[in-house]
């Protein structure tokens, strides 16, 4: 019943202990690698965080809502394959934009085909997603079996090279994201995501439209992996079926990282896109280190089992006080 | 405003379980309808068919004479009807304005959620409640944070904030304490006043005879009377409510107490000591019957739990003269104790076990292995008929049972066991008129007659009167005193609860 301060202070800030693992694995960064905020390490470091980032944003409002999604990866590799093939190397910038609209709508498909199965016919989440994910990883299989394709050249350079008023355009991105999820979140929506992750059935029976509300979860998580396939190609400038594969993993650590809960209904999205960023330096700084780098999953599984414990371990320590 | 509500001829089935066959209910603007029954007579689906939470699979809703139709809990809400849920519709993890405004947060011209109108207007609606409450409620306090009773209040406040013309007390009082109660009355009173019905849904028949002008009993599912409360009494009623009526008399004989002063102590306690107990004493001898009293939360629940070993204390038990000190629920359980715990739900059963998993949880050890599932099968026929288990087979899920059988499976996995001491911690809450007189018959049975020796809290003072021989009055943690034979009245025991001393000051 009694409440310590430090967990009262978790419980009104989840992100915190985001931030201060941000904060510790940055130092750690700059000692290692005294110019990591330079302008152009900077922008080089975060174009390659930010499909990660994306990708956790959109995993975070999944978690909230109660869910979660795994296909996430296989979508990333959906829009890369189809941009790659259907786009190729020596296409137009205009032909670009055109596919990376129709990657948008495969996104969103993708998210209302998960969102159909677990909202409207109640499948298991963690198990509907995991099937998803190989139709949709199969799909790209066929679009392109052998890696190869690619985007036009001066559309990548667009991705890797933007830096405007010197910042990278990786910032931008993230503010605009922020912005977007603090108006979702000041919203009447807002409260039905966390009051659907909270407790479901009270949320039925005060007349919160849980079905759609789950649905939507996934149409967004769908989009938002979409926007990170797209990332991820302009920044890989070619296709490779395989490519998103490893992201989902990294996606749900950096939601566990950012303090949301698995259970749903607590956290938020900041804290996430934190964790996604310090995923990024943790590999930064392994490499910096000259670690091995079989390390990174070593480390990032270890973090994930840790926080996945963490509440557990806490409530044995106060069972055992009498 | 809606003037009237009647459902009339309500058939509602959960898989093959009919839960109403035909169910009636009238309800019409500046009265308050009792809904009245057993556990399992229907009186839950009934609310649940009003509010749209369940659709109904047969009769029809009357609003104001017109058929309506109510598909989800929304459509009912906007008929201006709000329910106050018995298994309450909060989400822990947020705040008390949150919940109370859900799905009609006001908005400001962004559809943004306008955070200072509505924390205003929710501090208009804990002012209702002013003074009854032990925590400093505040509109940003979490859900999870806050005590039942409180709990309970928001549940209240939040049916209330919309206004409604119908608003559903499934069980409303059950976790209040009496000024809360009173205070609920008086604002029913008030709804009353300003053209609202009110359907009170509740076992307590002191509060029904206090607050309804109508009643409506339910029989397995069926309406088997209704009319103005001035009309009958107490007996008339439970008499409706339960088709016998010779299971009522449970009072122990007069000479109780004496014949016990022969045997040897059970059970004895010194300073038992820990975050819910300040240095609690006493004793009992075998085969007694002893109460424990207090309003809740006092420390009941510790008391219990440490005797079973379940939470860690200081201090001495001794049983039967030898010093124990469990450590964990098995010690207690191979020295011959068992506890029903107070959340049947999420302590006492496995629900979508079977009936005989769950009689067998306790004791498959005897019953060897290979498994003798015959043995255990007969042994648990008996069981089950000795308590007059109500079931289809012993493969039946528990979640099949209503509140009384359900409990009656809990008390039935422990006599499995033939313990020597029984904790039981409010066996009866949730469970209906007749099941509580074949309660009260069975732990009579068990402590005079087997020499089994019960120690039972309960949060109905009646009760403790009734079928104790002595009862421990618990206050802030500590016995604040222990009433038997001529002391052993009501007024003594609120008094007590209430921790007044002998004298009548603090």
């Amino acid at each position: 019943m009694k409440q310590s301060r430090w967990d009262a202070l978790v419980a009104r800030q989840p992100a915190l202990f985001a931030l201060v693992l941000l904060v510790s694995c940055i130092v750690i960064n700059l000692i290692l690698q005294p110019n990591m905020l330079a302008r152009d390490t900077l922008n080089s470091n975060m174009r390659v965080f930010l499909p990660i980032i994306l990708m956790a944003v959109g995993q975070a409002i999944v978690i909230l809502g109660g869910g979660i999604d795994i296909s996430v990866g296989a979508v990333v590799s959906i829009v890369n394959t189809v941009l790659a093939t259907r786009v190729g190397l020596d296409g137009s910038p205009e032909e670009m934009w055109r596919y990376v609209f129709i990657s948008l709508l495969i996104g969103l498909l993708a998210g209302a085909i998960n969102g159909f199965f677990i909202a409207y016919l109640r499948l298991q989440p963690i198990i509907t997603t995991y099937a998803t994910s190989f139709l949709y990883a199969g799909m790209a299989l066929f679009i392109l079996p052998n890696p190869g394709g690619g985007i036009p050249q001066e559309v990548a350079a667009l991705y890797r090279n933007s830096t405007p008023l010197n910042l990278p355009l990786a910032f931008y991105v993230i503010a605009a994201v922020l912005l977007i999820w603090l108006y979702l979140s000041s919203t009447r929506y807002g409260n039905f995501l966390y009051a659907v992750g909270g407790k479901a059935e009270a949320a039925y029976e005060t007349a919160v439209p849980v079905n759609w509300v789950r649905f939507s979860t996934y149409l967004i998580s769908g989009l938002m992996a979409a926007f990170s396939g797209i990332a991820i190609t302009m920044l890989s400038g070619s296709g490779n079926a395989d490519i998103g594969g490893p992201m989902t993993l990294n996606s749900i650590t950096a939601v566990v990282i950012g303090g949301n809960a698995f259970s749903g209904g607590v956290g938020g999205v900041a804290g996430p896109l934190m964790g996604a960023i310090t995923l990024g330096i943790i590999q930064n700084i392994i490499s910096f280190a000259n670690i091995d780098t079989w390390w990174e999953t070593l480390v990032k599984a270890t973090i994930i089992v840790m926080a996945l414990a963490a509440p557990g371990i806490v409530n044995l320590f106060r069972r055992g006080r009498p | 405003m809606a003037e009237s509500l009647s459902a009339r001829n309500i058939v509602k089935r959960y898989g093959g379980v009919v839960a109403l066959s035909d169910g009636n209910l009238d309800v019409h603007a500046r009265e308050v309808v009792a809904l009245i029954g057993a556990n399992g007579s229907g009186k839950s689906t009934m609310s649940k068919v009003i509010n749209g939470v369940v659709v109904l699979d047969g009769g029809q809703l009357l609003l104001d004479g017109q058929t309506v139709h109510f598909p989800s809990p929304q459509a009912a809400k906007n008929a201006g009807i709000a329910t106050v849920f018995q298994e309450l519709s909060l989400i822990p993890q947020m705040t008390v304005a949150e919940n109370i405004w859900l799905t009609r947060e006001p908005l400001n011209s962004f559809g943004q959620v306008d955070r200072k109108a509505v924390k205003a207007r929710t501090e208009e609606l804990l002012a209702l409640f002013e003074g009854t409450y032990k925590t400093g409620l505040h509109p940003d306090a979490s859900i999870a944070s806050l005590p039942p009773d409180e709990k309970q209040i928001i549940e209240i406040l939040k049916a209330i904030s919309f206004d409604p013309w119908l608003v559903i007390l499934d069980e409303a009082t059950a976790s209040l304490d009496s000024r809360q109660v009173n205070r609920l009355f008086e604002l029913v009173t008030k709804w009353k006043l300003q053209g609202k019905a009110i359907v009170f849904v509740s076992h307590r028949m002191e509060e029904i005879f206090r607050i309804a002008d109508k009643y409506s009993v339910l029989r397995n599912g069926k309406s088997v009377g209704a009319g103005n409360i001035q009309d009958i009494n107490e007996k008339q009623l439970v008499k409706l409510m339960i088709e016998k009526e010779s299971v009522l008399g449970f009072l122990r004989g007069e000479a109780k107490s004496e014949e016990n002063l022969e045997q040897e102590i059970a059970l004895e306690v010194q300073n038992l000591d820990n975050d819910g107990l300040r240095g609690v004493n006493f004793q009992i001898r075998k085969g007694e019957l002893v109460g424990i009293g207090g309003l809740r939360g006092q420390g009941q629940r510790h008391l219990l739990h440490s005797l079973f070993g379940d939470i860690p204390y200081s201090g001495t038990i001794k049983l039967f003269n030898q010093e124990v000190h469990f450590k964990h629920p098995r010690d207690a359980m191979r020295s011959g104790f068992a506890l029903v715990p107070g959340d049947r739900a999420k302590e006492g059963l496995l629900y979508i076990r079977s009936i005989l998993d769950n009689l067998l949880l306790p004791s498959w050890r005897r019953f060897g292995l290979p498994l003798k599932v015959a043995q255990a099968k007969k042994e648990a026929t008996q069981v089950g008929s000795s308590l007059n288990l109500k079931m289809a087979g012993l493969e039946e899920p528990v979640s099949s049972l209503s509140g009384g059988n359900a409990q009656k499976v809990v008390i039935g996995k422990w006599l499995m066991r033939n313990p020597q001491i029984l904790l039981l911690d409010d066996p009866t809450k949730g469970v209906d008129v007749g099941t509580k007189a074949e309660f009260y018959a069975l732990l009579t049975r068990l402590a005079s007659e087997e020499g089994k020796t019960i120690l039972l809290y309960s949060s109905d003072d009646e009760e403790l009167i009734g079928l104790c021989d002595r009862v421990l009055v618990l206050y802030d943690g500590m016995i604040h005193t222990e009433l038997s034979g001529n002391t052993l009245t009501k007024e003594n025991l609120i008094a007590a609860s209430l921790g007044a001393s002998q004298g009548g000051t603090e």
